[in-house]
């Protein structure tokens, strides 16, 4: 601040300043999100502990198939045939510690913003405040869609081999699998995007991870205990209607039964509450004090 | 140029800013004096549109912050310090803020080299000093370099030689011509770095006028006069219209009288002197005059009087 300006020069501004359009908010989205290391760490651990899950789970098949006791036993199991053990069920295996690991993600992008007052200098340059939750959605969405395919993709490689063994390989002709494939990428983006909004609605870390936590792993557990337990005919609606029971069925092979939502209709209910919840984060996100 | 009309914010039972009414104009530093927890910064994060007022509005160069298609060409804020994620690199805050107005980093690396930065701009907000923070944050606000500068207490943390350079600053950003709103709780300060100043306690504009007329406002504007023949003195000067009050070891307090027409009373009266000293009234004791007129008023409403005494140490800002 030392060269003297005079006031004219000073009016015309020196510095190349452009209007805020949305593809400026998501590359400043984007930069916010890979310049955190604990995020890049969450994301390469995710595909690695996926991509492990699935293999582990390929060799405990080609095992099996080896031992004659255990396959029969397999093939036996009434909890087996429902889930509808195919090639996909082994790739995909790692989609509920995936979840976890993406829904505290997309919970963090939007808490810590509040936890660590960045939140002020974002609104100070975005006042519109909208364009910003959407560029967070789609960052969040797409990195976990690219991060789960390419886990899928090589998990599919590396327990080909192993698979074959066992008489399960992935067969890529079978709609149904491929669905199942599918699947998984829109489940864990889809779970991304309603963490996303719940983080934005309740904005503190703590509470907002715990009702992702509770949402997604608590709540289903103990309905599963449930509906084992009682007759009651509502037990088993709110059951297959809770987000994860609903979302997990387009990773499912099957058809729909009583218990359980058919997968399409399924992945509609949990894609619904998500839509509902972002669209509640997003009134509330432009009413409420920053 | 910022106006606000009738602005006001209420947080439960808390009036924090009650019908405030100013405008802040450009080419000029203006100061914003009060207490803590009179409202300033309730009331610049209403201007930043990042708290919605209960009541009034206020525009920034003619609109609502958030109705301009590049905020931070408009206006450049430090609302608090550490407004960053402790794991970026103060450098990587910039440069994300920086991607949404489509500003090059060539700028941020301007505005580090600008604040002082630039041997810790790749170094993790985390292990920031509240100085450097402050100075992050001021890299912040020059961003856009904008036509408005917002500083809540700039001068927070920051050693001698950051608080001259955050005066400086302030005063070369008004003298091209640009708006500089800047808080304070200490009236020296304001004194030292303002032109205008706007005075709020309890939520409420007390002043809102250029800081020397603050100064020359003030009532107590005082000659401190010494003589062997006080009485005689005396007595010429209340003829003259001012008040005399006995001070401290026998000096006389003057007021209604200035130190000059003092002298020219005690020549012609052939009144020996042996001291005259005129004591200007500083801007603390301007404003601490002002304030102590707000707790007045307050006393005569009891149930506001207790409604503040009963939430003492409510800061600002303390509301996340």
């Amino acid at each position: 601040m030392t060269a003297p300006t005079t006031t004219a020069e000073a009016a015309r501004s020196t510095t190349a300043v452009q209007r805020v359009t949305f593809t400026r908010v998501l590359r400043g989205e984007w930069i916010k999100f890979r310049t955190l290391r604990s995020t890049v760490w969450t994301v390469v651990i995710t595909a690695v502990v996926m991509v492990g899950l699935a293999l582990m789970m390929a060799a405990i098949m080609q095992v099996a198939a080896d031992t004659p006791e255990m396959s029969e036993g397999m093939s036996q199991d009434p909890g087996l045939q429902a889930i509808g053990l195919t090639g996909t069920t082994i790739v995909t295996f790692g989609y509920s510690f995936g979840a976890l690991a993406v829904g505290v993600l997309a919970t963090l992008i939007v808490t810590s913003e509040y936890s660590t007052g960045t939140v002020r200098s974002t609104f100070a340059a975005v006042p519109r405040r909208l364009p910003v939750l959407w560029a967070k959605l789609v960052v969040i969405v797409l990195t976990t869609a690219v991060v789960v395919a390419v886990a899928l993709a090589i998990a599919y490689v590396a327990t080909a081999p192993l698979l074959e063994d066992a008489g399960l390989s992935v067969d890529l002709s079978d709609p149904e699998q491929v669905r199942a494939l599918v699947g998984c990428v829109l489940y864990l983006a889809t779970v991304a995007a309603f963490a996303l909004a719940v983080g934005t609605l309740m904005r503190h870390s703590a509470g907002a991870i715990f009702t992702i936590v509770a949402i997604f792993f608590v709540v289903p557990l103990i309905f599963s205990i449930v509906v084992q337990a009682t007759d009651a005919a509502w037990t088993d609606w709110v059951n297959k209607l809770l987000p994860s029971v609903a979302g997990e069925r387009v990773i499912s092979r099957g058809a729909a039964t009583d218990v359980l939502l058919d997968p399409w209709v399924g992945y509609g209910v949990l894609a619904g509450y998500t839509v509902v919840l972002l669209v509640v984060a997003a009134v509330t996100l432009k009413r409420r004090d920053a | 140029m910022i106006e606000a009309h009738g602005l006001t914010k209420r947080y439960g039972p808390k009036l924090a800013v009650d019908d405030v009414t100013f405008t802040v104009r450009p080419g000029t530093v203006t100061g914003f004096l009060g207490p803590n927890g009179a409202g300033k910064s309730t009331t610049m994060r209403m201007i930043m549109g990042l708290d919605r007022p209960t009541a009034g509005r206020v525009t920034v160069n003619g609109r609502p912050y958030a109705q301009h298609t590049r905020p931070l060409a408009e206006v450049g804020a430090l609302l608090e310090a550490k407004a960053a994620h402790p794991g970026r690199t103060a450098r990587q805050h910039l440069l994300a803020l920086a991607a949404t107005h489509g500003i090059a980093p060539s700028r941020v690396d301007e505005v580090v080299e600008l604040t002082g930065l630039a041997a810790v701009a790749r170094k993790r907000v985390g292990g920031f000093s509240l100085g450097m923070g402050q100075r992050l944050g001021i890299a912040v606000a020059l961003l856009g370099d904008p036509r408005t500068l917002i500083l809540d207490e700039p001068v927070n943390g920051l050693d001698p030689e950051g608080v001259l350079w955050v005066r400086n600053l302030a005063r070369y950003v008004a003298g091209e011509g640009r708006t500089v709103f800047l808080s304070s709780h200490l009236m020296s300060e304001v004194a030292l770095t303002a032109d205008h100043v706007i005075v709020i306690g309890r939520g409420r504009i007390l002043a809102d006028m250029p800081v020397q007329q603050l100064v020359d406002g003030a009532s107590r504007r005082l000659v401190r006069v010494r003589s062997p023949q006080a009485a005689a003195l005396a007595e010429a000067l209340r003829r003259e219209g001012g008040a005399v009050a006995p001070g401290d070891d026998g000096a006389l307090e003057v007021t209604g009288v200035d130190a000059a027409r003092v002298g020219e009373l005690a020549a012609v009266g052939g009144v020996v002197l042996h001291e005259l000293t005129p004591v200007a009234s500083t801007l603390e004791e301007a404003y601490l005059e002002l304030t102590a007129d707000a707790v007045e008023y307050q006393t005569e409403r009891p149930a506001d009087a207790l409604a503040g005494a009963a939430r003492p140490d409510t800061p600002e800002g303390s509301h996340r």
